[in-house]
Order: C-alpha cells, then sequence, then structure tokens
C-alpha cells in the first residue's frame, strides 16, 4: 500500500462517482415522469399514515385515484371532514354534507326487564352464548356479555347493566360493534341530527310472546305508525324510516312517543340543549349514561 | 472453441440450477421470501433481478479487468505517470472490489428504477419498495464477486472470465434466481389454500418450504462435473478433467467472509 495505489483508489472511486452522477442525472431527465401537482398538492393533505382506511391500498393510491379516477374527496377517515374539505379545494369540487354514521343498539332491556334468563357459564362472547338456547328467553335481544365492547377500539361502547350502551361522545361509528354483534341489533345508521329517535327493540314475534320474554320489548300495536308515517311495522316490529327523517315530523314523532305502550321509542345520540328542552316534561326512558372507570383493555385473559 | 462452449454451458448450467444462487448458497433471501406470495410479481422481481444483474455483471467485469486486478491496462497506465513500470504492473486495486461493486449495483438499480418507472408504470406499482430493496440484494453483489473470483483467484492469467462467461453466469443466476422464486410463489399460492397447523401459520411454514426446496435443489449437486465428463469428447475427456480446474467458487475464496 503506497502513495500510487492509495492516490489510484481515490481517483477510482472519484471517476466512478463522476461517470454514474453524469449519467444518473441524465437518465433522471430523460426518463422524467410527469405527475399531476395535484397528485402531489393532495398527498400533500393527506394524512399520510397508510391505513388504508379509505379503500385504497395507501394514501398516495387514494390520491392518484382522486385525481385520475375520480374517487369521492371524502373518503379518508384519519383526515375527516377538514381534510375532504382542503381535497375538495385542490379539486375544485364542492363538498356535499355527509351524515356521521352511528350505531344504534336496537334492543332497551335490561337484566331486570330480560326476563326467563337463566346462568351462562360457557366461554364469555356473544358468539359463543349465541349458540346456546334457554340463556334468556328473548332470542333477539341483546345478551349483554359484550363482544361489541372488545370489538370498540373508542371505549365508545360499554354493558350497562346488561344491556350494551353507546357513548356517542366518544363513538366514531366505524361499524365494528354491529359487524360482531351476533344477534345484529346494531345498526349503522345516519345521525342526521345529534339526537335522532330509534325503535329499541328487535323482537319479531308477535305481541304476546314478546311479552312472554320481556317486559319492554316492541309489540307491534302499531301505534306509532297511526300517529306517524315514518313508522313501519314489519314482522311485529316497528321500524323508523331513516331516509325520509327530518324536522318536519317532530310533531308526529311527538306524538308517537307518548302512543307506544311499551315506550320503547327513544332518543339517542348526543342531547343538545334544544332537544332536551324540548323532551324534557315528557316520560321518555333515557338511555342510561355510562360511567367509565377503567381504561380499555383489548385482551383477554384466561385464568 | 468447444472447450469454450461447454465451459460456457456448464456455466450457465451450474449458476441456474447445479449452485442456484438462492438454494445453494442462500443469497437473495429477502426477496426470496418477501415478494413470493403471487406468481407475476415473482416473476417480475425475476426479471428485474436478471436484468439489473446483468448490467452489473457487465459493469463489474469492466472495472475488475481494467482498473482493479494487478496489471490492469487503466491502472497500470495512470501509475506509469509516476512510477516505473515493474512498479506501476504490481498496482492492486483489489481491495475496492467491494465499495467499488455497491457503487455500481446501486447506480444501475437507480437507473432501472427510473426505466421501468417511465416504461412499465403498472411494474413499477407492483414492486413497490422491492425495487430499492435490489440495490442491498446480495445475489447482485455475490454474482460480482463470483466473477470477481474468477478473474483475481485464477493463477493462469488466460484463464481468467472474459465478458463472455461473466455475462453468461450473470444472465443465469438471475434465471435460476428467477425459477426459485417462481417454484416458490406457486407453492406459497397453494399454501394459501391449505389447512396449515396453527404455529405454523404464516412465516413458519414459508421458512419450512423454503427449506425442503433447498433440499430438492441440492440433488443437483455433482451433475456439472458429470455433465462435463459426458460432453467432453472422449479422446480429450481424461485429459481435460486432469487439467481443468473446476471454476473456483467464491465461497473457498471468500473463506469464512460473510457477505449475507
Amino acid at each position: 500500500m503506497n502513495a500510487v495505489t492509495l492516490g489510484l483508489s481515490a481517483g477510482t472511486l472519484f471517476a466512478m462517482a463522476v461517470v454514474f452522477s453524469y449519467i444518473l442525472s441524465w437518465a433522471s431527465r430523460k426518463f422524467y415522469v410527469d405527475v399531476d401537482p395535484r397528485v402531489t398538492a393532495i398527498m400533500e393533505v393527506l394524512p399520510g399514515a397508510n391505513c388504508g382506511g379509505c379503500g385504497f391500498v395507501g394514501c398516495s393510491d387514494y390520491a392518484e385515484a382522486i385525481v385520475g379516477d375520480g374517487a369521492t374527496v371524502n373518503k379518508c377517515p384519519v383526515g375527516g371532514s377538514s381534510c375532504a374539505a382542503e381535497v375538495a379545494g385542490i379539486m375544485g369540487v364542492e363538498l356535499k354534507e355527509t351524515l356521521p354514521f352511528r350505531p344504534i343498539i336496537h334492543c332497551g332491556a335490561h337484566t331486570e326487564d330480560k326476563l326467563h334468563r337463566h346462568a351462562y357459564i360457557g366461554e364469555q362472547t356473544c358468539a359463543a352464548a349465541n349458540l346456546v338456547s334457554g340463556i334468556q328467553g328473548c332470542t333477539y335481544g341483546c345478551l349483554g356479555i359484550g363482544d361489541c365492547t372488545r370489538a370498540c377500539n373508542y371505549d365508545a361502547l360499554h354493558v350497562v347493566d346488561g344491556l350494551a350502551t353507546v357513548d356517542y361522545d366518544k363513538c366514531v361509528g366505524c361499524g365494528a360493534c354491529a359487524k360482531v354483534c351476533p344477534r345484529n341489533i346494531i345498526t349503522i345508521t345516519p345521525f342526521k341530527y345529534q339526537r335522532v329517535m330509534a325503535i329499541a327493540c328487535s323482537n319479531k314475534d308477535f305481541g304476546k310472546a314478546v311479552k312472554d320474554v320481556c317486559n319492554v320489548g316492541c309489540i307491534g300495536c302499531k301505534a306509532c305508525a297511526k300517529a306517524c308515517s315514518l313508522f313501519q311495522i314489519e314482522d311485529n316490529l316497528s321500524s323508523i324510516n331513516y331516509d325520509l327523517y327530518c324536522q318536519d315530523y317532530s310533531e308526529d314523532l311527538r306524538k308517537a312517543i307518548e302512543k307506544c305502550p311499551q315506550k320503547k321509542i327513544i332518543l339517542v345520540g348526543k342531547p343538545t340543549a334544544k332537544h332536551l328542552e324540548e323532551t324534557k316534561d315528557m316520560d321518555v326512558p333515557e338511555l342510561v349514561e355510562a360511567e367509565f372507570r377503567t381504561t380499555v383493555d383489548d385482551q383477554e385473559w384466561w385464568g | 472453441m468447444l472447450n469454450y462452449l461447454i465451459d460456457i454451458f456448464l456455466i450457465a448450467v451450474s449458476a441456474a440450477l447445479i449452485n442456484n444462487f438462492v438454494l445453494h448458497y442462500f443469497v437473495g433471501i429477502c426477496p426470496f421470501v418477501g415478494v413470493s406470495r403471487r406468481i407475476e410479481m415473482a416473476f417480475g422481481m425475476g426479471c428485474a433481478v436478471t436484468f439489473v444483474i446483468s448490467i452489473a455483471a457487465f459493469i463489474s467485469w469492466a472495472i475488475t479487468t481494467f482498473v482493479l486486478i494487478p496489471g490492469a491496462p487503466l491502472s497500470q497506465w495512470i501509475a506509469g505517470f509516476f512510477v516505473s513500470a515493474e512498479m506501476a504492473a504490481k498496482v492492486d486495486l483489489t481491495i475496492l472490489s467491494y465499495i467499488v461493486y455497491i457503487l455500481a449495483i446501486a447506480s444501475s438499480v437507480q437507473f432501472v428504477e427510473m426505466y421501468v418507472r417511465k416504461f412499465y408504470p403498472p411494474l413499477y406499482k407492483s414492486f413497490g419498495v422491492y425495487l430499492p430493496l435490489i440495490t442491498t440484494n446480495c445475489a447482485i453483489l455475490f454474482a460480482c464477486l463470483t466473477i470477481m473470483s474468477n478473474i483475481v483467484g485464477v493463477d493462469d492469467p488466460s484463464a481468467a472470465w472474459d465478458l463472455g462467461r461473466s455475462l453468461v453466469l450473470a444472465i443465469f443466476g438471475g434465471v435460476g434466481f428467477t425459477i426459485a422464486i417462481v417454484i416458490m410463489a406457486g407453492i406459497r399460492e397453494e399454501l394459501d389454500l391449505c389447512d396449515v397447523p396453527e404455529p405454523f401459520k404464516g412465516v413458519a411454514i414459508t421458512l419450512i418450504v423454503a427449506g425442503i426446496l433447498a433440499l430438492g435443489f441440492m440433488g443437483f449437486t455433482g451433475v456439472d462435473s458429470g455433465l462435463r465428463k459426458a460432453i467432453t469428447p472422449a479422446a480429450e475427456s481424461q485429459a481435460i478433467l486432469e487439467e481443468s480446474q473446476p471454476p473456483k467458487i467464491v465461497a473457498q475464496w471468500l473463506g469464512d467472509r460473510n457477505i449475507g
């Protein structure tokens, strides 16, 4: 190893660096790919978490889909409405108002309302309990073991007194609870207002059979349907047409609430002062607000 | 001439099947496991590696022959300006091999990436992060080092590999890589439909499959010397077998140096 070797080594590497960087810079100009400036701009607006919540592979894929394939601008669940507004600004489209989707639990029976309940000592999941008969009389209602609580990543769902209860302050409407419920009593519903009416029952049996198994179930008496055209009775169960649901029907809806013998038409969602004022002197059963003293724990420990 | 063709043929078969880069030397394992989920992607990856490995082999052969080895024309000529001719003939730059090859590989990968992005956008998309990963693909460095060991390590300068042998090794090494990764992808596609026992799911079964595949390819061992005996004309065969040395494999040359 003498000075010549050293010098030649340095010279070789330097020459290679010069040659390769020349070739690469030539190539980068020759093979330059035009990227739509809007794609770059949208990429900067998007959160860049590549979570796939929009249904595309990643943020860059979604940005290209917006510009190239005309995907809607409001699909990013992480960025939310502010992100959608910015993307809409870049694309020059107008953002229509989107309704938040929130779960509604179509059961209103707490432990004392559920009749014919028996001890269940099997695996403590609703999915398992649902396979066994005789846990409770009602085969439609909430089992209260809390698969939905475990599915919720936002601490927004808790079993309160034997009934799954949504905390609408924390809920983001991801729909995980509705997917996991083995009895399909959770529906993801567009909330046109902070607080909407809901039927807190899923029992499709005749009135007498319902009364046999539950103190508070919907008996299909059609009283609500007579009071307000938003209600439909199907399979002995009342349901609300949320597509038509709006402020115009508030008088009729109030009447329907008064008419309901089981008091199973309830208001769910975040209460606004106006709505509370409206409903303050009515005999409407309120959902119990859950108290959370524990943190969320996804783990299931088996002892 | 015939001997040269036989040599080329044996290098090709050896690189592609017998001494398969992935399944015999265990280099290039990361894309072998990482991109072998779907056959199309695996094939694309194999083609990209073959392409890059050829370019890298060409560059590294040229640099090794003209710059790095003792008595290389270019370094000898430049050194001639500063020292005497005998001193200049002794200048040995082979210590630069690793860094020079890495530089050459990285640059050619960068070049390929730009080229593919311009002319084959769907391929570019499906490669994703794996195309830049070829930069650090040991299979390519391994090919470069094999070529170098067959230029530097031979005693007789006339037996040193020429460009033809080097390119054949590189291209068929790439073909062997493609064969291995496509077989692997085929098995893994079938594996998706299989009822794999819970503890073996995912990475575990993949590695087991790779091991069994390597075991299968080990069955080719020794085929190259048999082939050489079979295709060499009978009269010459004895003489050639006595004279010729098997191509020095890089594992010998590297000793216990770990390039993995």
